[in-house]
């Protein structure tokens, strides 16, 4: 019985690994709890979470996708588009809700590609990115923009002494915590499982499948606000480098790329891990044309690490 | 034949209307034509056996009446109405459910998980787990005392063995509450004392008002819990008898249209004696691997040696491991060569070859074609570039040999019959002229003329001096092929039967470990 | 329509499309419809065409086989030319045996990743592509001293009979890619490996050796494609390869062979690069902004796909 509860907690050796990565990172960092900095790291760590989180839900229904980036980058613009430094909340609030809708609307259509015209959602989602680009540099040809200071600056603030994107992260994964309970997350698991099987037991797969990458869709849009209330401007580029850190985060943090095992806690519990090797590479005094050389061998290993310890328990046996 | 441990059900009640009622449906897939014209009515408070050979159309009919597959014509009636279904989902919430082997369990999750999915109980806007532990722990009550590992709500499933992967199915269609339960050869992967309290719940489920039909190849089994068989042959139903006013052979003709009774060759039992008095082909001594205690044998050239048992005792696993597939210990003595087999390259370049049962996913590749189906283990022999007249002139000597019905060696193996794909498995390895063959279970879901066939190959390679070792789940065909049978039991050899001990009691007794020691190691 | 269409091979119809795109781009530009234009496509698609072979052959060995590598092998494939040969011809030779050193090590570190540590294909070399990097940017520092050798750049890119010699080595490609895929043994290993490993592994196969030879392969071709580009492109930089990485897989995807594996063949991938470097030159010839022609290229990718990329419904 306690294996089967084990066994569904994927985080588990993530965690462990993020804590001994934390206590480095304070060993080399000593000012690592500091409101500060920690406030820092975690205004870098909260978009590529939320991202990330997203990416969970698409990869735990056994899909993936790449477009998440462009996705991104679309929402961005279109924020610092619709809302401007004058802006009042009428106006901010119009702009989130378009910001969702469109995110929703960009998963939708990768939705219908992968889950009802069964295309490969590799290639296909990798299409979609660049339809998601051209019109993000459609809507914002030269970076700009800005945001409302009130907007940045709580972005930046510690209502209460606690850094404003750790409530963030907490809402993120009590908002996990109500998905995983619903009957659409049970399903995700079960066709990433086997979609064969959930088919089988009635569940519909191409229907659920779809809301997956939709769900990606609202989840990058969140991805998005967090990261323009970080900036404060626009940028039609800005998302594309968070895709690929996205998957890794989301692998990094024990949710099996195939589908079927895995969570949001993980992924989040990834991008905490990579963000934590970045800084560990810096304070470590390594010299810069190392870096990031050093940062890739070091998250080469943390994903080979599972398979590994696996290896040398087979050769043991 | 076993006897029916309780009589069926008497006619002497007057029929009741049909639950579901299907008349004259047909069904092409393709240019093949599944079903001309099939009947069929299922009645509350009786079980009906749908009989047929590969061919006959009686898994479609099966999926046509579980909402799998639409008919291209006919009409499907549920409680006199008229209905058309769309998808298995519609036909359970009209009460039809099926049991099919073990295709609907998503093997990381759990038992409960497997068993509520797509219907969990809810509470409070989310999934209830305490309440979908707890039905399924009811339900798994059922099947209690056959467990041969323990089974709990919490159990994932992939950690099961297939027989109890095989009762989670059943536990997961009974979630459903169905009125009509359609079982698709079900037992196929359960042991005799699993099969039996099944039969016993059938017949409980049946005397409280349940339907149900029984798709099943094996005859004893039919003859035990059906009340009515049905028979199709042809894609169309050619006739019903009460089964207690009819025999095997009636229904056998039935289903062949009559004329030679290739069906039950099992009685052709090899007379060979001569075989153990033959030079010892392969000799193992304190062998085992995973799920395989240490065991002795010897076996000579030319004999065509048995395991058998209930399911996942050792034997594929004992298989598997000879054939350098599986890691074990031990010595292996071959033509008086000690050889060790690390992998399957090594295992065939010594001249032995391994045919799975599960020939679909371990014996062919459907979407290649004939051609590179029968040529794989041989490429390397045909040089660089690769001599392709050659291969194919050798492949199509192999096709004529074994009787393949096939258009051409480049069509994909998918598009063959399943006794005409198994041939392929085999030829595969034939082409090899192997001396030691291992089969494992490689007649399951395969028709009764097939089955034949294979018998008769079988007889044939014994005379030509092969060596095979084989693994059979169904006991009487078992008994009557092979001269020695040894019997698994928990990864032991629990007995060796030969001559008089060749029976089925005996058999049946040692693979419950009760011992009729013969020569047990 | 649909159906006839997906019934005719993949190739075919991505060579069609490619002359109708051509000819449509005349219609628009009436300039681009020239022989020298032609022959400029050709060339440009040879070498996405030479780097998408190792592509290929992972993608055909299936288990979800994807080498996302190869954009940054490509990359040091051209900086070591550059660096070892410095600009000598004599230097040449010493290059591509070092190039095809470095491309084997970078694939066999994939394989062995994949086939024994079991880390997926597509996090494997995506990790790997990572430390290519890094290490390209740890031993150049930014500043990559060296030089083209003559007699590569006048290989590539010198005409003979009025072709680029470009064209020609992919020609050569496309026969030795054709005859390792159906004239050997480890070709027709290969398709069964994609297929089914377990079916593969049963028959006598050795499949470790299968995929570890096929990233190994996709290593070397890469690294290759690398030191061809250099001879075409005569300078070095940081992101050379960056932009082949997935027009590599999307080339291949379209030519025809599933990413599912066991099916497939390069001249469906040397169709696919010609449909893909034809679109891209049409869009910029009709001077759209980069914009609509990131529009245009992301919506012909999915109308190619949603003809040719369609997966089987799991039964």
């Amino acid at each position: 019985m306690t294996r089967a509860f084990l066994r569904n907690k994927t985080y588990l050796v993530p965690l462990l690994l993020l804590l001994v990565a934390i206590g480095l990172n304070y060993y080399l960092q000593p000012n690592f709890f500091q409101p500060r900095v920690l406030n820092g790291n975690l205004r870098v760590m909260l978009p590529l979470m939320v991202l990330a989180a997203g990416q969970a839900i698409v990869i735990i229904a056994g899909g993936i996708d790449l477009s998440v980036g462009a996705m991104v980058s679309l929402v961005n613009v279109t924020l610092v588009t619709l809302i401007t430094r004058e802006s009042g909340p009428p106006e901010m609030l119009l702009g989130a809700g378009v910001a969702l809708l469109l995110g929703a609307a960009a998963g939708a259509l990768n939705g219908v590609c992968v889950a009802f015209l069964r295309l490969q959602p590799i290639v296909t989602t990798y299409a979609t990115s660049f339809l998601f680009s051209g019109v993000a540099l459609i809507i914002l040809p030269r970076p700009g923009g800005s945001l409302p200071r009130a907007l940045t600056t709580f972005y930046r603030s510690a209502p209460l002494g606690i850094p404003a994107t750790a409530f963030g992260i907490v809402v993120l994964l009590l908002l996990w915590v109500l998905l995983r309970r619903t009957r659409f997350m049970q399903n995700l698991y079960a066709i990433g499982g086997s979609a064969a099987a959930a088919r089988a037991s009635g569940v519909r797969v191409a229907l659920n499948s779809f809301f997956s990458y939709v769900a990606m869709g609202v989840f990058a849009a969140l991805a998005a606000m967090m990261l323009t209330l970080s900036t404060g401007s626009g940028n039609s580029r800005l998302g594309d480098a968070m895709t690929l850190p996205s998957i890794v985060a989301v692998v990094l943090g024990g949710t099996r790329l195939a589908g079927g095992r895995g969570g949001v806690v993980g992924a989040v519990i990834g991008v905490a891990i990579l963000t934590i090797i970045r800084n560990l590479i810096t304070f470590a005094n390594v010299p810069t044309w190392y870096q990031t050389l050093f940062d890739a061998v070091i998250i080469l290993l943390a994903l080979a690490g599972p398979g590994i310890v696996r290896l040398i328990r087979e050769r043991k046996a | 034949m076993a006897n029916p441990s309780t009589p069926p059900r008497s006619p002497a009640a007057p029929l009741r209307e049909p639950v579901v009622s299907v008349r004259g449906v047909a069904k092409r897939y393709g240019a093949v034509r599944a079903l001309e014209s099939a009947d069929l009515d299922i009645r509350a408070g009786e079980v009906v056996a749908l009989l047929g050979a590969n061919g006959s159309g009686k898994s479609t009919l099966g999926r046509i009446i579980t909402g799998i597959t639409k008919p291209d014509a006919g009409n499907l009636t549920i409680d006199g109405q008229s209905a058309h279904l769309t998808s298995p989902a519609h036909a359970r919430r009209l009460g039809i459910t099926a049991i099919y082997q073990e295709l609907s369990l998503v093997p990381d999750m759990s038992v409960a998980e497997n068993v509520w999915l797509g219907h969990e109980p809810m509470r409070l806007g989310g999934i209830d787990r305490r309440a979908m532990r707890e039905n399924t722990a009811e339900l798994l009550a059922n099947f209690a005392d056959v467990f041969s590992v323990p089974v709990t709500p919490d159990t994932v499933v992939d950690d099961l063995p297939p027989s109890e992967r095989q009762l989670v199915e059943v536990v997961k269609a009974l979630a459903w509450r169905p009125r009509v339960l359609v079982l698709d050869e079900a037992t196929a992967s359960l042991d005799s004392r699993q099969v039996d309290r099944l039969f016993e719940l059938v017949r409980n489920w049946r005397d409280q008002g349940m339907a149900l039909a029984f798709v099943s190849h094996r005859m004893e089994e039919i003859f035990r819990v059906a009340d009515r068989a049905a028979v199709l042959r042809n894609g169309a139903s050619v006739g019903e008898k009460l089964i207690s006013e009819t025999t095997e052979r009636e229904l056998v003709d039935l289903m062949t249209g009559g004329g030679e009774l290739a069906a039950m060759v099992l009685q052709e039992r090899h007379e060979d004696t001569a075989a153990a008095t033959a030079p010892v082909l392969l000799e193992l001594e304190a062998f085992s691997c995973a799920g395989v205690e240490p065991l002795n044998l010897t076996v000579h050239k030319g004999e065509l040696v048995g395991l058998g048992g209930l399911q996942g005792q050792g034997q594929r696993q004992l298989l598997l491991a000879l054939f350098g597939a599986a890691t074990h210990k031990g010595s292996v003595t071959l033509d008086g060569h000690a050889v060790l087999f690390r992998n399957p390259r090594q295992a065939q370049r010594a001249g032995v070859a391994y045919v799975p049962g599960d020939r679909n996913r371990e014996g062919l590749l459907p979407i290649r074609p004939i051609l590179e189906n029968l040529q794989l283990p041989g490429w390397r022999d045909y040089g660089t570039p690769l001599r392709l007249r050659q291969a194919r002139t050798d492949a199509n000597a192999a096709v004529q040999d074994l009787a393949i019905k096939i258009d051409s060696l480049d069509e994909p193996v998918a598009n063959l019959s399943g006794g005409n794909a198994q041939k392929v498995v085999i030829g595969k390895w034939l082409m090899r002229e192997p001396r030691l063959l291992l089969l494992d279970d490689p007649t399951k879901g395969v028709d009764v003329n097939a089955k034949a066939e294979f018998y008769r190959l079988l007889h044939r390679l014994q005379e030509q001096g092969t060596t095979i070792l084989f693994h059979s789940s169904d006991d009487s065909e078992l008994l009557g092929l092979c001269q020695r049978v040894l019997v698994m039991q928990d990864g032991h050899v629990r007995a060796e039967l030969t001559g008089d001990t060749l029976d089925k009691q005996h058999l049946v007794a040692a693979s419950m470990g009760a011992g009729v020691a013969v020569s047990a190691p | 329509m649909k159906a006839f269409i997906s019934r005719i091979p993949p190739a075919a119809v991505a060579l069609v499309l490619s002359v109708l795109l051509f000819f449509a781009g005349g219609l628009v530009q009436p300039d681009f419809l020239n022989a020298a234009q032609a022959i400029n496509i050709v060339r440009l698609a040879a070498f996405l065409g030479i780097i998408a072979a190792g592509q290929t052959l992972v993608i055909i060995a299936g288990g979800e086989g994807i080498d996302l590598s190869v954009g940054a092998v490509v990359t040091l494939g051209a900086i070591l030319t550059f660096m070892v040969s410095g600009g000598n011809n004599e230097g040449l030779w010493l290059a591509v045996l070092v190039v095809i050193a470095a491309g084997a090590a970078i694939g066999l570190v994939n394989g062995l990743g994949i086939v024994y540590i079991r880390i997926p294909p597509l996090v494997m070399t995506l990790g790997m592509a990572g430390v290519v990097q890094g290490t390209i940017l740890a031993v150049t520092r930014g500043d990559i001293p060296g030089g083209v050798p003559r007699a590569l750049a006048n290989f590539v890119t010198g005409r003979f009979l009025g072709v680029p010699g470009a064209i020609y080595i992919w020609a050569v490609f496309g026969l030795a890619m054709w005859f390792v895929l159906q004239r050997t043994r480890y070709g027709r290993e290969l398709f069964a490996v994609g297929v089914n490993r377990r079916t593969a592994a049963l028959s006598g196969v050795n499949v470790p050796g299968v995929v570890i030879l096929t990233y190994t392969l996709s290593g070397v071709l890469a690294a290759l494609g690398g030191l061809l580009l250099l001879g075409f492109t005569q300078r070095v930089f940081l992101t050379l390869g960056e932009s082949y990485l997935f027009p590599s897989i999307a080339a291949v995807v379209v030519g025809g062979t599933v990413l599912a594996g066991g099916r497939g063949s390069y001249f469906g991938t040397m169709a696919g690069a010609l449909v893909l470097t034809m679109t891209e030159s049409l869009l910029r010839a009709m001077r759209m902004g980069e914009a609509y022609q990131l529009i245009v290229f992301g919506g012909i990718l999915v109308v190619l796909l949603s003809v040719y990329g369609r997966q089987r419904q799991s039964n």
